[in-house]
């Protein structure tokens, strides 16, 4: 038989443990055991799980386990058709069903944004032209201003000289 | 029945023709699955969720899953398989919840979930007793660390006896998968668990 450690078979060895080889396969690997200290490591270790595993037992059924479940099964039966086909959407609990809703809200408006890209634009900065327009009109004003200086100025030289 | 759901039937198992019987409206066939079924079906949620309620609460859901798909029931595995695929899923998923709620915190919690007749008294044997307690606690811990499909591989292998082929349909994995599932979580057994074996 080869070595089931260096052959990667460890299954071989579990099952052995586990009492699941046929007496042929046992009794082929019970004398490769006995020359194999890396087998023999191992069964030894995997039959202690066994044994540790088989000390947990199950805890004692209640025993209205039967009453219940007939109840329920029975309580079922009397729902409606409505009732019956809405209950297939209940074992979604709320706290699963919130972020389902909030991917679904946020996949609908990023799909809104990419069919309609100017309907939830920025929008335009009216303040900056109102400021600009502003400007524009004060310079134009300055300017005036700056003719009218300009006339007067003259006007007043031609009358000194007169 | 028909005839080739009796066939079917036949070529699997008794509980799947029990289960066909269902099928067709008989409720004494759905009781001796109950009967049958009911303590391995508790003792394997148990032993995934390690809360007592818990478990039966999940295992009164398997049952009465099984008796609403009866309608639709097909034997195209073994009832077992079936059933377990059922208390799998369910079990499986209430762990996936409660660590989404709670984290990890029942890893060092389940000796508070022990049934009464496991506290020590003082009878002469008490120390006995303890001794045990105390491996038992240290085999539940090493069984609830493991990862949630390892543990359910090894409960199944280990206390239904199932073959890989049975556990893979289960798990909806291969069989292969299966095998290394396995091999990791005993290998975490071992170096968990291997000293008992000496002490």
């Amino acid at each position: 038989m080869t070595c089931p450690t260096e052959n990667h078979n460890p299954e071989m060895l579990v099952g052995y443990a586990a009492g699941e080889l046929d007496p042929e396969t046992s009794m082929a690997l019970e004398r490769h055991l006995s020359g194999c200290s890396a087998c023999r490591s191992m069964v030894a270790e995997q039959t202690a799980v066994w044994r540790a595993l088989d000390a947990w037992e199950g805890p004692p059924v209640s025993s209205d386990f039967n009453r219940r479940l007939y109840r329920r099964i029975e309580a079922g039966e009397r729902l409606s058709w409505w009732a019956r086909l809405t209950m297939s959407f209940h074992p979604i609990p709320l706290r699963r069903a919130l972020p389902l809703t909030a991917t679904a809200g946020l996949l609908l408006m990023a799909s809104l944004l990419l069919q309609h890209p100017n309907r939830l634009a920025p929008p335009a900065p009216r303040g900056e032209i109102v400021r600009a327009e502003q400007v524009e009109r004060t310079l134009d004003d300055l300017d005036l201003l700056r003719q009218f200086a300009t006339a007067n100025a003259a006007e007043s030289t031609h009358s000194d000289a007169m | 029945m028909n005839d080739m759901g009796v066939a079917a039937a036949a070529t699997l198992d008794y509980d799947a023709e029990l289960m066909l019987r269902v099928k067709e409206g008989d409720g004494t066939s759905f009781g001796v699955l109950l009967e049958k079924h009911r303590a391995s079906v508790i003792y394997f949620v148990y032993r995934l969720v390690q809360e007592q309620a818990v478990a039966e609460e999940l295992a009164q859901e398997v049952f009465l899953r099984v008796y609403r798909s009866r309608s639709s029931y097909e034997p195209t595995a073994k009832f077992k398989t079936w059933l377990f695929r059922i208390a799998t899923h369910l079990a499986l998923n209430w762990l996936r919840d409660e660590k989404h709620e709670r984290g990890q915190e029942r890893l060092d919690d389940v000796s508070a979930d022990l049934p009464a007749r496991e506290v020590a008294d003082q009878r002469p044997s008490v120390e006995q007793r303890l001794v045990h307690q105390v491996k038992l606690d240290e085999v539940r811990r090493a069984v609830a660390a493991l990862p949630d499909k390892q543990r359910a591989a090894v409960l199944m292998h280990k206390y239904e006896e199932m073959e890989y082929t049975q556990i893979a349909k289960v798990l909806g994995c291969s069989e292969s998968a299966v095998k290394s599932l396995l091999f990791r979580a005993y290998e975490t057994l071992r170096a968990r668990l291997a000293h008992m074996g000496t002490t």
